[in-house]
């Protein structure tokens, strides 16, 4: 319906390239903290935006009223912001032929989160945070979260094109904190994908809520890492942090254009040829797939870095007509609210084919690091990202837990410094923010490399 | 219907379908944005966030539901989903009561300028174009990467079915310019240079475009320094993040409560130098986070944080409040409509000394100074590690050169401890604190 609204309004279009997405987003949040029940909380937000594209220059603009005139009027607002701000522009804007395309799609799931039995989740969620005190006496607090977001994305173009597309995420995060002698230690895990609510039997939250329990409870009464430069083995949970941050957002076209380390690298060694980094917006179950990105480009597996080459940028269809490739399909926005602006789908390293054991066998005097938090990247490939523990490896051996610290160093020369990657692959699930937020996917194998932990 | 009727209307609907008690809150926001990507501009956009969510309680059960769009049919939908979740839910044996009428508020002073709620968007764009000018202006070397600029008009209104019927409208100001320096092929690390203000009356584009500059000049042709402890000189940003907000964490009453806050029982104890003192103040004259009732709909106020380095008190919503028996402080706060009340602080001011900057920096022997922090901090615990970005090296009182590479790490808590000297130029930053530069000692300076 939102659909057919939107092509009536796309044919008494006046000029430029023309699009339009509908967009209708419902989350269902379930939270329990300390055994103590919040709100169940559940809401819709729903709306439309136009990209307009004339003479060159883009104009934008969205709205929540979904009647034929507010349509008709941000579809020439759009085009009268893009006329105005054209001066302002040197770039003009070309974009490449595309395919037209008309299709739907729709997460594969075999639990459609839209017949959940709200009382059957609730105490899902109650027996997690029950199980998750009962760990240990040094477990303090908790919070168990379940969350379900249910996208459906309309989108047509002045080209032809016709999409709809619901995307289905399904996630759970906990944490918890433990405290022993005045001491407090938080951990953190998550569990998710694109799924419907069978990925919750499938892995489910209660492992995410031991993970960290038991995290919290060893770590209560560690010491922070030391500080220095060592040998270290990264767990595949958060090896994906690594790819994200350390190489992905320098593969990405727009900051490639302002001059990221990866500029002028196609063709040349990036990295140890152990490496092949792969951004792609197919992979089954990904938090950040979907058929079409919001330009309505088909979305495609991306080889950004192949056996050490620098392979491929990540593109919309701006840059890639700039850049003279075809566009890749990485053009997304978090909202009606937003135009679309490249963004990493599913990041990941490829396994190799060492164990964990034989990761650590090498490592006489280096850490484990286990846990991710927050990270953030400078486009000249200096990165970092925290870690919540860090165990102890000697002479080969897994030894004891420290707390964890934040990590850095450049992507170059931690990418080059890879000697080893494990078997153990893992697809986990992410936030970004850049600009905007979005959903990603970042995935990998445990790894062995070198890097700067800025410890006590 | 005005957003408060459309409020009332919901209350009145939730009481009818059942509801113990019902709370509605309405926001109208609109948003006019420029983003700058390579220097030049990106985007603009004219966004019109609206929506209402219901938080409806039934028998000590809690349902929450909120819907974007605003007519009496959505607001319906939502007032039966909120009825509904709650029934599906089970009972939280520490629900009292949401917050009855108690003395009427009054908005505080200059928390609405005239001029940014008439902001054009071609405006803001010449805003944004004299700020990318400056910076170029400043050094041929410095150049934008990204920026965005911001004009807000906020509405919000919040009804209960105790009483609390209120309704205040805001605006807010915001930009932030990304910005590099280029010599010899080399690039410098990246410098976030913002504003955040309540009045456009005193901003000036070109002052944020040099400072931009400086600070991306600054940092070229970084040298290393050896690993050492000691003295750090966290300008106001990281000083807010690495101080400022473990604070904040520590005397939410949530977190208290919860034995999620190592200051939990020690109100009247020395927990940080003499020389720091902090309070909470929602009421602030021009205050970026001051309104006239916070989030639930209670008055907002001045709460004494820390006197002299001595806990005072915590921070409380109605929630939290409840289960002590006391009243609230006013901290309820949500991020936007389509969020449940969480205790937060609203204006936490860090007293300033009477220092500026160059006099802090010309008495320290040796040491460092950050200008950002790109790390993490474990907020309950108050460990601390990340790298340093535009960091200097400070030798006999003096700037000696950028450093690369550098990472500090600590605790939040024994940094407290270790101030030497808070400085004179506060400035309100992006995570809800007004906070001068603060010289710490004995902090872990770890380099390749």
């Amino acid at each position: 319906m939102a659909l057919d609204l939107l092509s009536e309004c796309l044919e008494k279009r006046s000029e430029g390239y023309v699009e339009m997405r509908h967009h209708r987003r419902e989350t269902l949040t379930i939270t329990v903290k300390d055994g103590k029940m919040e709100a169940v909380n559940h809401g819709v937000i729903e709306g439309a935006c136009a990209r307009v594209l004339v003479e060159g220059s883009w104009g934008f603009a969205s709205t929540t009223n979904l009647n034929r005139n507010a349509i008709m009027k941000i579809m020439e607002d759009a085009a009268s912001l893009g006329k105005v701000s054209k001066p302002m522009k040197k770039r003009i804007v070309k974009l490449p032929p595309l395919q037209v395309f008309e299709d739907t799609y729709e997460t594969p799931m075999r639990k459609d989160p839209n017949k959940a039995d709200m009382e059957e989740l609730v105490s899902l969620v109650i027996d997690v945070d029950k199980k998750v005190r009962s760990f240990s006496p040094k477990i303090v607090s908790d919070n168990i979260s379940l969350r379900i977001i249910d996208d459906k994305l309309n989108f047509v173009s002045s080209e032809g094109s016709r999409i709809s597309q619901r995307i289905v995420r399904c996630y759970g995060v906990v944490t918890v904190v433990a405290k022993e002698k005045g001491s407090l230690a938080s951990a953190y895990e998550s569990i998710g994908a694109q799924s419907g609510l069978e990925i919750l039997e499938e892995t489910p939250l209660e492992n995410a809520g031991l993970t960290a329990a038991e995290r919290a409870d060893k770590l209560a009464s560690a010491k922070a890492a030391p500080g220095g430069v060592f040998p270290v083995i990264i767990e595949n949970r958060i090896v994906g942090l690594l790819a994200h941050e350390a190489v992905g957002h320098c593969a990405e076209a727009d900051l490639v254009y302002g001059g990221s380390f990866l500029a002028d690298k196609i063709g040349e060694r990036v990295a140890s040829e152990k490496v092949t980094l792969v951004d792609d917006g197919t992979f089954s179950r990904g938090f950040g797939t979907m058929r079409y990105d919001d330009e309505g480009v088909p979305t495609q597996k991306t080889i950004i870095i192949e056996k050490g080459i620098c392979k491929s940028f990540l593109h919309s269809r701006e840059t890639a007509k700039q850049f003279n490739v075809e566009p890749t399909g990485n053009c997304r926005a978090w909202t009606f609210e937003y135009d679309p602006i490249i963004r990493m789908r599913n990041t990941y390293i490829e396994p190799g084919d060492h164990s964990l054991e034989e990761l650590a066998e090498t490592i006489k005097d280096g850490f484990f690091l286990k846990g991710g938090l927050s990270g953030q990247a400078d486009f000249t490939g200096e990165f970092m990202f925290g870690t919540q523990e860090a165990v102890k490896i000697r002479n080969g051996e897994l030894s004891e837990s420290y707390r964890g610290v934040t990590i850095s160093g450049n992507a170059f020369e931690v990418l080059e410094n890879v000697d080893a990657v494990g078997k153990d692959f893992i697809m986990r699930i992410g936030m970004c923010g850049k600009e905007q937020i979005n959903y990603v996917g970042m995935g990998g194998a445990s790894l062995r490399t070198k890097l700067l932990l800025g410890g006590m | 219907m005005s957003l408060r009727e459309y409020a009332e209307y919901a209350v009145k609907k939730c009481e009818k379908l059942g509801a113990s008690e019902a709370e509605a809150y309405g926001q109208k926001q609109r948003v006019i944005e420029i983003v700058l990507e390579r220097g030049e501009i990106q985007s603009e956009r004219t966004k019109t966030h609206l929506g209402i969510s219901i938080r409806l309680i039934k028998d000590k059960k809690l349902g929450f539901a909120y819907n974007s769009t605003l007519s009496k049919e959505s607001i319906e939908k939502a007032c039966e989903a909120a009825f509904a979740l709650a029934k599906a839910s089970i009972p939280n044996p520490d629900w009292i009561s949401l917050p009855s009428m108690s003395k009427p508020s009054s908005s505080p002073e200059g928390i609405f300028d005239q001029r940014i709620a008439e902001l054009k968007s071609a405006e803001i764009l010449d805003f944004a174009i004299q700020a990318a000018n400056a910076v170029k202006e400043k050094d041929k070397k410095a150049f934008v990467d990204d920026g965005k600029f911001s004009a807000l008009i906020n509405e919000t209104s919040i009804v209960n079915s105790h009483g609390i019927s209120c309704a205040e409208k805001t605006t807010l100001f915001s930009c932030y310019l990304i910005c590099m320096a280029k010599e010899m092929g080399k690039a410098s690390s990246m410098v976030f240079e913002y504003e955040i203000t309540r009045s456009i009356e005193k901003f000036s584009p070109t002052k944020l475009g040099e400072k931009a500059a400086e600070k991306a000049v600054a940092s070229i042709n970084p040298k290393s320094v050896e690993s050492f402890e000691g003295q750090v000189l966290l300008d106001c940003d990281p000083a807010a993040v690495i101080l400022a907000y473990p604070i904040m964490n520590s005397i939410n009453a949530d977190n208290v409560q919860r034995n999620r806050s190592l200051w939990a029982g020690r109100i009247g104890e020395e927990v940080a130098n003499p020389t720091l003192s902090v309070v909470d103040d929602g009421l602030l004259p021009r205050g970026v986070y001051s309104s006239a009732f916070d989030d639930e709909g209670v008055p907002r106020q001045r709460t004494e944080i820390l006197a002299k380095g001595v806990l005072k008190g915590y921070l409380h919503n109605s929630f939290t409040s409840n289960k002590e028996n006391k009243a609230s402080t006013g901290n309820a706060y949500r991020q936007n409509y389509a969020t449940l009340p969480t205790v937060m602080a609203s204006n936490m001011i860090i007293q300033p000394g009477n220092k500026k900057l160059e006099e802090i920096i010309s008495e320290i022997d040796k040491g460092i100074i950050i200008r950002r922090f790109s790390g993490n901090v474990r907020p309950e615990s108050g460990e601390f590690s990340g790298i340093a970005k535009q960091a200097s090296l400070i030798e006999n009182g003096e700037i000696k050169h950028a450093l690369k590479e550098t990472m500090i790490a600590g605790n939040t808590f024994e940094a407290l401890k270790n101030i030497i000297t808070i400085g004179s130029e506060i400035r309100a930053t992006l995570y809800r604190a007004y906070v001068p530069p603060i010289l710490v000692d004995k902090i872990k300076i770890v380099s390749k």
